[in-house]
């Protein structure tokens, strides 16, 4: 790889918390000037500054990167934000590599930003969106829905216990406990803990998943000659990688995240590593559920297809383990501000790296580890690969140099009855409204349904029969090439129970949304099942479309009512 | 492939929304401002020693050189007007009952300039390098919000 050789050379962070009273300015600058104090440079030093934050409409600021720049030090200087969903934070130390190593800046501030608190009545109408306004939001999806249905999905087919599952979240909720920024600590959580908690969305339960929070994260990145001049411990930016999957995420196997191990084999390429499993020593994977934290690991090639969960079960992921992962205490336990969780984990890597973890120090002299964040639509994997040339530097003692990582003081935390009497309060409703054309091939297929038709595109070249259909087949990238006609019918390739709406409100009877493998194509598409007991259903079982009557069909998805188990002929 | 819209009143359509509202509080910066404001009728700003310059209202850190700031300077009430502009339509197009006129306005003692109303202007037209003074809400009316101040108005010229 060409260019010079890039260092993480400082670090910072706000407090994880479920509602800061800062604006996202404000915790920007805390976690930028912490990173600069921590290399005792200052904002003359920096040359540029990369950016990043998820959705607008979490902060409910259009353009919110021209509006967090003077928090993260942007003022007068190269400024950029970047964005690709949850991959967002560990994509912007990416991004300040190559801002770095292309020669044009000598040092780099690097800011993740979230502020999740100020979206009502819950964050997830920001996510609404993602999924196809014509093809499935009409079915009235909920973001749990996409976790839940991979989840079941990796269980069923390895056969896995849920409890080996929930041990992730116990771990990292554990280790959690010894970081002064996390918002869910908890030294004494149990298994059974995890599997009490509320079922949302089955598999899916409240202690599975990670919390909402605000917060921010920097780091300093460097040249070899500046890092060189700033720290005598420099931790090396070894190797980066980034792929995308497909956006038809009911096209995929979602058993395992292929993007995921593109982007490890692309870092793993640059940095030199052949064997991962013997030369990453500690890891810190995306783990905004806890499941996903096994299914990276996989991806990351750090352990067989479905061998992660029995590898958590045994403790190999533990702090102390040969394998630790997420030491930090990750999303599931510091906490999930979007974008900063994941830069979160580059600044996790830096303090293990430089044996000053403090509390959460993992064991011995680890000398490579590999960060990684996923997002987007379940398609997106972003994995850098960090290593410190042979291990932190010794005391004269020969004990490993340990201080307390330089956190902001910073962060204050604004309760429930300060956020509803706050003075100088605005509120607002976006009240942004749309009319989404469905295009033509959806088009199509929509008035294939009024007349009581599934059809598909057929791509010669790949041998594929596409549903839902596209005009062109973007893995070849030519024109598809006729229409086609498949059946009724098809097999649920996975299901969940869910139990809430997507502002979190209970729904009684609870909704079944599965992903159908429709019968005589290669793809499939998300609907809800029906006419079976929730007990009843299976990954596998056979189904059929039930249509609504003639006239009541409009040239919609919802043309079909539900799927039911198929009776035989 | 292409295919034309023929019937444009058949292509296949979906409405929706995007199902958020925010509530935004004002931070650490922005609460010191506004109580100032509803409590005491003053406007506070941030003074930077280091860079030589005042922003209004009061901000948390120096965007120029990332020092901590404080809220310890109080602007105005009289400052210049930097620039204006004189609304005849609405968000939508729509013409106004009564223009609305827009100000820029420099407070005595502050580098940064602030946005406001100017309240009646009155027949003589208003001159770019104008001098202007805060007009406020009635104490008890004020909610610790941007609105408690009403605007700007012309300042009285002085007697000569
Ligand atoms: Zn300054």
């Amino acid at each position: 790889m060409s260019g010079t050789r890039v260092a993480v050379v400082g670090a910072g962070m706000t407090r994880f918390m479920r509602r800061a009273q800062e604006t996202g300015k404000e915790l920007a600058w805390e976690a930028a000037r912490a990173a600069l104090d921590s290399c005792e440079l200052t904002l003359a030093d920096v040359d540029a500054v990369c950016l990043t934050s998820a959705p607008d409409a979490f902060d409910g600021v259009h353009m919110k990167g021209e509006y967090l720049s003077d928090g993260a030090g942007g003022f007068g200087k190269p400024f950029i934000r970047t964005y690709v969903g949850g991959g967002s934070g560990v994509f912007t130390a990416i991004q300040g590599w190559y801002t770095v190593a292309s020669g044009m800046f000598d040092v780099a501030l690097l800011v993740a930003e979230e502020k999740m608190s100020s979206t009502q009545p819950h964050p997830q109408g920001a996510f609404l969106t993602i999924f196809d306004n014509i093809l499935e939001r009409p079915l009235g999806p909920n973001l749990l829905w996409i976790f839940a249905l991979e989840m079941n999905r990796y269980m069923s087919a390895y056969g896995l216990d849920k409890r080996d599952i929930a041990s992730v979240a116990v771990k990292n909720k554990r280790n959690a406990a010894g970081h002064p920024a996390a918002l869910l600590g908890q030294a004494d959580i149990t298994v059974d803990d995890v599997l009490a908690s509320e079922v949302l969305a089955w598999p899916v339960q409240r202690l599975d998943v990670s919390p909402i929070s605000d917060g921010a994260v920097a780091v300093v990145v460097a040249s070899e000659e500046a890092a060189k001049r700033i720290t005598d411990r420099p931790v090396w930016i070894e190797g980066v990688g980034w792929n995308l999957d497909t956006t038809y995420w009911t096209n995929r196997d979602l058993v395992y995240p292929e993007y995921v191990e593109n982007a490890a084999r692309m870092a793993y390429d640059m940095a030199g590593v052949k064997e991962p499993r013997r030369q990453i020593h500690v890891a810190e994977p995306y783990d905004p559920f806890d499941y996903k934290e096994l299914h990276h690991l996989e991806g990351l090639l750090l352990f067989e297809k479905g061998k992660a969960p029995e590898a958590a079960r045994d403790g190999v992921l533990d702090r102390e383990g040969d394998l630790p992962s997420c030491p930090s205490g990750g999303l599931l336990g510091v906490g999930n501000p979007i974008a900063a969780a994941g830069l979160m984990k580059i600044a996790e890597l830096f303090w293990q790296l430089r044996g000053e973890a403090g509390a959460r120090q993992v064991p011995g002299t680890p000398e490579r580890g590999v960060a990684q964040a996923w997002g987007d639509l379940m398609q997106v994997g972003t994995v850098v690969v960090m290593g410190n040339d042979g291990g932190p530097p010794k005391t004269a003692a020969g004990l490993p140099v340990v201080q307390t990582p330089p956190y902001t003081a910073g962060g204050h935390p604004l309760s429930d009855g300060g956020f509803r009497s706050a003075l100088g309060a605005v509120d607002h409703r976006l009240g942004a409204r749309y009319s989404w054309d469905a295009g033509v091939a959806v088009g199509r297929f929509l008035d294939g349904l009024r007349a009581g038709k599934i059809l598909g595109r057929e791509c010669r070249r790949c041998e594929r029969v596409l549903v839902p259909p596209r005009m062109f087949c973007e893995r070849c990238f030519r024109e598809t090439d006729g229409w086609i006609e498949v059946e009724h019918t098809g097999t649920v390739q996975t299901y969940s129970i869910c139990h809430v709406s997507w502002d979190m409100q209970p729904l009684d009877p609870p909704e079944m949304p599965a992903v159908i493998s429709i019968d005589g194509s290669d793809g499939g598409f998300l609907h809800m099942l029906g006419e079976v007991d929730p007990d009843g259903v299976r990954i596998g079982m056979d189904v059929e479309a039930v249509w609504k009557p003639v006239g009541e069909r409009a040239g919609s998805i919802l043309d079909i009512d539900h799927f039911r188990p198929r009776r035989q002929s | 492939m292409r295919e034309k819209v023929a019937r444009p009143d058949e292509v296949r359509r979906w409405p929706g929304d995007f199902p958020v509202a925010h509530r935004y509080t004002p931070g650490l910066a922005g609460d010191a401002f506004l109580t100032a404001l509803r409590d005491r009728g003053a406007i506070l700003g941030s003074r930077c020693e280091r860079c030589a310059y005042t922003y209004v209202p009061t901000r948390l850190f120096c965007e120029r050189c990332f020092a901590e700031l404080d809220a310890g300077v109080e602007l105005g009430p009289e400052g210049t007007l930097v620039s204006f502009t004189i609304g005849f339509v609405g968000l939508e197009g729509e013409p106004l009952d009564r223009p609305v006129t827009l100000g820029l306005v420099r407070l005595d003692g502050a580098d940064a300039v602030l946005l406001h109303h100017v309240l009646d202007p009155g027949d003589e037209p208003l001159e770019i390098g104008e001098r202007v003074a805060v007009v406020l809400r009635a104490p008890e009316e004020r909610t610790g919000s941007i609105l408690d101040i009403l605007g700007f108005a012309v300042a009285e010229a002085e007697s000569d």
